[in-house]
């Protein structure tokens, strides 16, 4: 299914390309333009779609998605930072953008934290109230900034894929791929923990290891594919529900799927983006989003 | 807590006399009615003497026609002529503050439909303070708007000159153009995520009259967000550059381009571009200029 959405995306754009015969001005938009942002749309997904099937199971909570925990606007803030005192580096984005949400992370992570240990409502308010703080101080930071300056980033804030460079391309996908392999790894683990952590710590699950390379996993896949476009939404939280209602709640299939899902989600709906009313362009964070809402509720309704 | 309450009491009194005050001001005996740019009538005082502009253009406008003097509040955005930046600020255009333009009193607030705000328009209203929409969208459009403002602030002589000179100008250039094999421009204005100029931005027509042919011309909307790959297959043979700190080269998409081959970029004041006001017609005489040394090279 991946594969068909590839080759679909890969046909077609705003310019008509025949595969079979490409002049050199062809070749240069499907090789230069059209796959690079493909393949990231692509990359972005599967980091989005894992990042929010592992937390959804660490948690044992079907809303919890790198939104709802800061993870995505940490990473936000920080790559927007980046945008504002490191113009010139194009890799300062990513690595703002990863301690932003590693930063968001443990702030999260400590405020759920009490003495009597860990607790899941806990979390997931907390991960609400710093999401909403850190979204204030964007607004704030954007209101005060050079208008000129933040143009671009006020763009790439909607979830942009136009942006997409070679290099981007190349670190998403090596996080990606290290990110899915990590959190495959911990499949049997989070399953344990999705009937109850006490549960998992009588079967031998060294819980706060767990919950510490999920969280450091999350917050890396999360990092990179928000620094490379931005804040595409519903992806981390709907792909996992589809994928569960496909094969299962096993995490050793549901975290891969979910990578190929997500994959398939986005590079479909940057198609979308980039042909409905081409040559000029939507922001793929919209169409997601406009998928993605209704969907999550027809979901919710079924079950 | 007891003390804050009465201040606000207070405060409360102060504006309503304000807005008594006002509202008495703006019934003197003669009032005149003008036309604005969406056909509304709008009842203004025989003589203007405090006015606010909440455009940059519009403040170069009002400078142009010889009333500067009279403006007592602009957008912080408004720095030209260099007087503009002394006069107080109340606001950028998007979110003008509403208590200080009230404090200050103005007869008439001139607004560009880029900024109006239909509740905003509402409440100067019910303060007696009359709004002057303009919706410029061409160098005629321009001209029309610095008659209208020569009317309202009774300077139509100076208007009239302005006018005079800004129309022998353009026709200097649009004589000059004439029977020129045209030039196909493409217009940047950001270059992440790349923006351009459409059919219905007034920089479009100014390239057409400057010998140029903007390549995105039939694009709807007016600064529309265009596709790379659509970009690369414009190929334009110059490219002008909309001169920001985020906007200094061509986007990547052009870099096979004749343009970038054969170094035809410019760069071109973006304040200029971006404001439909008198000196666009300098950035047509710039572009017209470019585009000739352009064919030369």
């Amino acid at each position: 299914m991946l594969v068909a959405a590839l080759v679909l995306a890969a046909a077609l754009g705003s310019e008509r390309l025949s595969f079979f015969d490409l002049t050199e001005q062809q070749r240069s938009i499907l090789f230069d333009i059209r796959l690079p942002r493909v393949f990231l749309g692509a990359c972005v997904g599967a980091s989005l779609a894992v990042a929010g099937a592992a937390l959804q199971s660490l948690l044992r909570n079907p809303l919890a998605e790198p939104y709802l925990l800061g993870v995505s606007n940490g990473a936000a803030l920080g790559t927007m930072l980046a945008f504002v005192f490191f113009t010139g580096f194009e890799f300062a984005r990513p690595v703002f953008a990863f301690a932003g949400a590693v930063i968001a992370t443990v702030v999260v992570y400590r405020m759920a934290k009490s003495r009597a240990g860990m607790n899941v409502e806990r979390l997931v308010l907390s991960g609400v109230i710093v999401t909403t703080f850190l979204s204030s101080i964007i607004v704030l930071l954007t209101s005060l900034l050079d208008a000129a300056k933040l143009r671009s980033f006020t763009f790439w804030l909607l979830g942009d894929l136009s942006q997409a460079t070679k290099s981007g391309f190349y670190l998403t996908l090596a996080v990606v791929v290290i990110g899915t392999i990590v959190l495959s790894s911990q499949a049997r683990a989070l399953n344990l923990m999705m009937i109850g952590e006490r549960d998992a710590f009588d079967f031998g699950v060294e819980v706060n290891r767990v919950r510490i390379v999920v969280f450091g996993a999350a917050a890396a896949l999360v990092g990179t594919a928000v620094a490379a476009s931005g804040s595409v939404g519903y992806v981390g939280l709907i792909v996992p529900h589809l994928v569960r209602l496909a094969v299962g709640s096993d995490n050793r299939l549901v975290v891969p799927f979910s990578a190929l899902a997500g994959a398939t989600f986005v590079v479909l709906a940057d198609t979308a983006a980039r042909t409905l009313i081409a040559p000029r362009e939507l922001p793929v964070g919209a169409i997601t989003a406009l998928i993605g809402a209704p969907l999550f509720i027809y979901l919710l309704r079924k079950n | 807590m007891l003390v804050a309450f009465l201040a606000l009491i207070v405060a409360g009194c102060r504006s309503e006399e304000k807005k008594a005050a006002s509202a008495s001001e703006s019934v003197p005996e003669s009032m005149r009615t003008v036309t604005d740019d969406l056909g509304r009538e709008v009842k203004i005082p025989q003589k203007i003497d405090r006015a606010v502009s909440l455009a940059p253009n519009l403040t170069e406008d009002v400078f142009a026609v010889g009333a500067g003097d009279r403006l007592v509040g602009v957008t912080t955005y408004c720095d030209y002529p260099e007087a503009a930046k002394k006069i107080q600020k109340v606001g950028d255009t998007l979110n003008p503050n509403i208590e200080t333009i009230v404090a200050l009193k103005p007869q008439i607030v001139l607004v560009s439909t880029a900024s109006q705000l239909e509740a905003f328009s509402k409440i100067l209203a019910d303060n007696g303070i009359a709004v002057y929409i303009t919706n410029p969208k061409s160098l005629d459009d321009i001209f029309k708007d610095l008659a209208q403002l020569g009317d309202i602030f009774g300077t139509q002589d100076t208007a009239a000159k302005v006018v005079g000179d800004l129309t022998d100008r353009v026709a200097t250039i649009t004589r000059a153009a004439a029977g020129k094999m045209p030039v196909r421009v493409f217009v940047q204005i950001s270059k992440e995520p790349l923006f351009t100029i459409g059919k219905q931005a007034f920089v479009t027509e100014i390239v057409k009259r400057a010998r140029g042919e903007s390549v995105t011309a039939n694009i709807e909307t007016a600064y529309p967000n265009l596709s790379k790959e659509t970009a690369l297959a414009l190929a334009p043979d110059v490219i002008i550059l909309s001169d920001s700190p985020d906007n200094q080269e061509p986007n990547d998409a052009f870099k096979d381009s004749p343009a970038v081959k054969n170094a035809r970029v410019f760069r071109v004041n973006a304040d200029l571009l971006s404001r439909p006001g008198p000196r666009l017609v300098d950035a047509l005489e710039q572009i017209a200029r470019d585009l000739d040394a352009a064919t030369r090279k």
